[in-house]
């Protein structure tokens, strides 16, 4: 078993550790002294414990996002979410139309789904963000048709960290009478106000182990006020009003809870210290020169950072710091073949700044230290691979 | 992507990295840094007794760490050998010890161009010919 050799982690966008106090809450459902019912199993003590716990957990969710828990629908995490409000969307209201809009920044999660969706017939519209990763809400209303019954847009990218406006793109959606606006939220919470029902968005996934809980539960908000509609996925047990069928994992969704309470709970200075964070490791890094950000800054949450940098060769640059910091690279390294960032590909990037970009995501337990240690291992590597490439 | 050890020791350390000046110092090079890949060497001689040794070699790489470990190695190898437009082992054999994906093979042929570049500028300038590039 190995265990990863003790370095700076600055990859939270990847995943989170699970906050102990979540650990804690989840470790109450697993044993024999525990919450361990099947919460679907209401004719005894046992089951309605855990019901108990897994519906305050589905409050919990849902106050963090300023939803009714009704609306909430746990899955196995935002991919699984994004599935379900995708297919969901597009097969209950095949008759009305088949056409989607989404945007070539999404995460794999949305465009595979997109991509599936046009193999069985459907047709799709990718829109371009501007250089700054920012989806122009002009643009959602050329796309819209009569026939578009779903428009899929990420709140916080999971690259570049801009925030796109969702409540512009949401009125848009509300006049054209037609088409649904689903919005991955993955990245969200915890790092920006997500207010389900001001927004006015009809469907909104979600993950917990972005935002320190655990791996492997997520859910998707389906807005009730609405009157949205989905087909499910898959059939069974008929648990989460049908549209997820299974037993859900009583521990995995308490955890979830309890971290989007903690949340919901964290002070406005943390944001604060996260965004001075940031700015220290921005100048840090681009004192180097030849440095470039990636995504709109003044549009972007504060935890996350996308550099650039001119003359570096991006796999060496991740193998010359892999053994000080973790961070995530522009490419997305599938064996040997190194493919540069979609997303930065999309904002304009050429090949080789895509494929030396490096992601910063700061978290709950960065500190100024994290930061500097970054700053002087990216410097070195830079500088050396610089002088090396003859640059 | 892993790497193994010699692959991690050259690409860490580095030796011969740079480049030669002055008389007597012969350059070539192969690849481009648009596609991703390109490699420098710089080879000084020193012909004594009808035998041309290689003196010192220096060399630049943008590239992945296989390739800047392999260009390593064959600068720090090829030191005190008879000039020769082959490298001081071979494309497959380099591709062996430094645990080089079969699909990186191109890049190392980028390698072999630069040395062969190299070795021939140094031929051409050598034998009052005009360099040939390889």
């Amino acid at each position: 078993m190995k265990t990863p050799s003790p370095c700076v982690y600055l990859d939270y966008a990847a995943t989170t550790p699970v906050d102990p106090f979540v650990a804690a809450r989840m470790a109450e459902c697993l044993g024999r002294d525990g919450v361990f019912g099947n919460p679907g199993s209401t004719s005894h003590e046992y089951g309605e414990a855990a019901s108990e716990r897994v519906e305050a957990a589905r409050t919990q969710v849902a106050a963090t996002v300023g939803a009714e828990p009704a609306e909430v629908i746990w899955t196995s995490g935002a991919t699984e979410a994004n599935n379900l409000a995708i297919f969901g969307i597009a097969h209950y209201y095949r008759a009305a139309g088949r056409h989607i809009v989404t945007v070539r920044t999404e995460h794999r999660a949305v465009l595979d789904p997109c991509r599936e969706l046009e193999r069985r017939g459907w047709r799709v519209t990718y829109l371009v963000p501007d250089r700054g990763g920012v989806l122009d809400p002009a643009q959602v209303a050329a796309a819209l048709r009569p026939d578009t019954v779903l428009l899929s847009i990420m709140h916080v990218n999971n690259e570049i960290g801009v925030i796109q406006d969702i409540a512009a793109m949401a009125a848009i959606c509300a006049q054209s009478g037609n088409a649904r606006l689903h919005v991955d939220a993955a990245q969200s919470v915890g790092k920006c106000e997500v207010n389900f029902g001001a927004l006015g968005v009809d469907l909104l996934s979600l993950s917990a182990h972005k935002a320190y809980g655990p791996k492997g539960v997520g859910a998707l908000v389906v807005s009730r006020r609405r009157g949205v509609q989905l087909e499910p996925l898959h059939y069974g047990g008929g648990q989460e009003r049908a549209l997820r069928s299974g037993t859900v994992a009583t521990h995995q969704v308490v955890g979830m809870g309890a971290a989007f309470a903690l949340a919901k709970a964290a002070p406005r200075q943390e944001s604060e210290r996260i965004a001075l964070l940031q700015d220290r490791l921005w100048h840090g890094l681009a004192s180097l020169g030849g440095v470039l950000r990636n995504g709109d800054g003044a549009r972007s949450v504060p935890h996350l950072l996308n550099v650039s940098f001119e003359g570096v060769e991006g796999e060496s640059l991740l193998a010359a710091i892999r053994p000080h910091i973790a961070v995530s690279t522009g490419s997305a390294c599938m064996s040997i073949h190194q493919e540069p960032s979609y997303v930065l590909r999309a904002l304009g990037r050429d090949d080789r700044l895509a494929e030396s970009s490096l992601r910063f995501s700061l978290g709950r337990f960065s500190n100024e230290a994290d930061v500097d240690t970054a700053v002087a291992a990216v410097s070195h590597a830079v500088e050396r691979l610089r002088r090396i490439g003859g640059a | 992507m892993t790497y193994n050890e010699l692959t991690r020791r050259y690409f860490e350390n580095t030796p011969c990295a740079g480049v030669l000046s002055g008389p007597g110092s012969y350059r070539g090079a192969a690849g481009s840094r648009d596609q991703g890949t390109w490699v420098q060497f710089d080879v000084q001689l020193d012909s004594n007794a009808g035998v041309t040794i290689v003196q010192k070699v220096r060399f630049l790489a943008y590239a992945c760490p296989h390739v800047i470990a392999v260009s390593a190695w064959v600068a720090e190898r090829a030191v005190g050998l008879e000039i020769t437009d082959q490298l001081p082992e071979s494309v497959q054999c380099l591709r062996e010890r430094f645990a080089i994906p079969v699909e990186k093979l191109g890049r190392l042929l980028i390698v072999e161009d630069a040395w062969i570049a190299a070795v021939r500028a140094a031929r051409a300038a050598t034998a009052g010919l005009p360099p040939r590039l390889g």
